[in-house]
């Protein structure tokens, strides 16, 4: 199953190598045992898996806000150590800071820039995810949707080279939410980061992934990577959507299925 | 949450409409609500007024309301007046300052290190759980009959209130938020001053209000135990020489300075508090 992907890592630039990851809480969690992932840059990578898999665990660790037990990750061959300026993160609700106008928070992170250059920055964010008449708006006037895109223009403004995605989208309506996903690929299509998406939703990630991780839960670890040939934009009705999403469902059931015939078994069969 | 149609708003182009950029949006000041609360007092001191001027009372414990602007207006024609109100608001200010510092430092301290909390906050309570008068003595004893104990006696009125809201503040800023700041590589001084600064300022605010309020009452005990200067002056020598009129002029003065330092704090914080002023809607 790894091999496609290997190969393509070794032929393309890698953003981000993660070797041998390990976390484990200092209550006895094991919440992640051992990951190894490569990703080329460019490549939007998805992770999906049931809940207590650990990939919200993995998100954190390249995010550099948790420190690993073991393993390491690198971005663009820098270790991570800490919250790395190359990467950018989305968490599941925006987190906007109330009291700053949407234009303020977009430019949160440019607080080194020149002003000028920093409105400029600015200005070409909000106009990327159309929140240009609301850049004086303060965040609790913006719907739940427009909260989110404002998220985006605020990770994206800082021109990661990796940004990290939280379930970014879980929080919102279905309408919302498949609109966001196709607003995410044209702004990924300006600079083409590289995208680490966590997600538990299989649709989301088929359609925007080049990879999806699946984990197997206690301890988190790859239990499968489905490479998702695809060209984009993706029909979520056509029938090779329909294939490839059979196929990931059946690896994440797969991953749900106990180690060994364990009491688990039944919350993995409700799942 | 507003219930828009989010999905016709997502692509932003039907949004522009909706919000717009934001103007300064004063509410108008509704007066109704004011006068009605004015009637009754009002109606009181009339009918008091009424019955004084025709010959049913004499007044002379319980002043009418005209007498009581006489000599409110006779203290402030003959310049007597502003000695104290100088003297007065220079010991709540001092005292102000003094119990808001400390309190602000020591409510940081306590909500940033454990340590300072667990060996600090306990002896703090334990302190505040004296009436803070029962310090008078002791105050007057170490620190003298003049200023310091007045004002020290005001900064522990003040500190009380300060102490608590900002280590409240503090612990309970939400570390979702923070977590932003981690991300955005803050450093310990920048985070402190973009993110926890900002997101403790209503209740800071709050508690700087309450701790002047409690100053205002302190102040009071503290001239009255022994001034030669300030409104509580007014309170005492009223009483000794039998003039209500006085007390009870000195009094609104009481009332008009603590009603205007507090509209001074929240006129000083309200810049910094605009985004917040929705929240103040249902009353």
């Amino acid at each position: 199953m790894r091999g496609a992907g290997d190969a393509r890592e070794t032929l393309m630039s890698v953003a981000l190598q993660i070797s041998g990851l390990a976390k484990t809480y200092p209550n006895g969690l094991r919440a992640l045992g051992g990951v190894d992932l490569g990703v080329p840059a460019g490549e939007i990578l998805a992770i999906v898996g049931g809940s207590g898999c650990g990939k919200s665990t993995l998100l954190r660790l390249i995010a550099g806000l948790e420190t690993p037990s073991a393993g390491s990750v690198r971005v663009g061959g820098d270790l991570v150590g800490g919250p790395h300026p190359a990467v950018g993160l989305v968490f599941q609700e925006p987190r906007l800071l109330p009291w700053l106008t949407v234009a303020d928070n977009v430019g949160f992170g440019l607080a080194a820039l020149p002003a000028g250059e920093r409105a400029v920055r600015v200005a070409t964010a909000l106009e990327r995810v159309g929140l240009t008449a609301h850049a004086q708006a303060w965040p609790r006037e913006l719907s739940g949707g427009q909260a989110q895109r404002a998220a985006l223009a605020r990770a994206l403004v800082t021109r990661p080279q990796v940004l990290l995605l939280d379930e970014p989208f879980s929080a919102l309506d279905a309408l919302t939410r498949t609109a966001l996903q196709d607003h995410l690929l044209e702004l990924w299509a300006f600079e083409r980061p590289t995208l680490v998406l966590v997600t538990h939703d299989i649709e989301e990630a088929l359609v925007l992934a080049d990879r999806v991780v699946t984990l197997r839960p206690r301890p988190g670890r790859v239990d499968n990577v489905q490479a998702v040939a695809m060209s984009r934009p993706r029909d979520r009705d056509a029938h090779n959507f329909e294939v490839h999403k059979r196929q990931l469902r059946a690896a994440l059931n797969q991953s749900l299925a106990p180690d060994t015939l364990a009491p688990d078994s039944l919350t993995a069969a409700a799942l | 949450m507003s219930v828009e149609a989010t999905a016709g708003l997502e692509n932003g182009t039907l949004a522009i409409a909706a919000a717009g950029p934001r103007p300064w949006r004063v509410p108008l000041p509704d007066w109704r609500p004011l006068l009605l609360g004015l009637a009754l007092p009002l109606l009181a001191a009339l009918a008091w007024e009424a019955t004084v001027r025709s010959g049913l009372a004499t007044g002379r414990l319980v002043p009418p309301p005209s007498r009581v602007a006489v000599a409110l207006w006779k203290l402030a024609r003959s310049g007597e007046l502003w000695p104290h109100v100088g003297a007065t608001a220079a010991r709540v200010g001092a005292g102000f300052v003094l119990g808001g510092a400390a309190g602000i430092l020591s409510g940081l301290a306590a909500s940033y290190s454990p340590l300072f909390r667990r060996l600090v906050d306990p002896a703090l309570q334990g302190l505040r759980a004296i009436p803070s008068l029962a310090w008078v003595p002791l105050f007057l004893l170490w620190l003298g009959i003049f200023e310091t104990s007045k004002i020290a006696l005001i900064a522990v009125g003040v500190f009380f209130p300060v102490y608590l809201g900002v280590m409240g503040a503090v612990l309970g800023v939400d570390r979702k938020i923070v977590e932003v700041g981690r991300i955005y590589r803050l450093s310990g001084l920048q985070l402190a001053r973009r993110i926890l600064l900002p997101a403790i300022l209503p209740a800071l605010v709050v508690a700087l209000r309450t701790g002047l309020g409690l100053g205002w009452m302190f102040v009071v005990a503290a001239e009255y135990m022994g001034a030669s200067e300030g409104i509580g002056y007014l309170l005492v020598d009223g009483q000794q020489l039998g003039k209500p009129d006085q007390i009870i002029a000195a009094i609104l003065v009481f009332a008009l300075l603590g009603k205007a330092a507090d509209a001074g704090i929240v006129a000083l914080a309200a810049p910094a508090l605009r985004w917040q002023d929705a929240y103040e809607g249902g009353r």
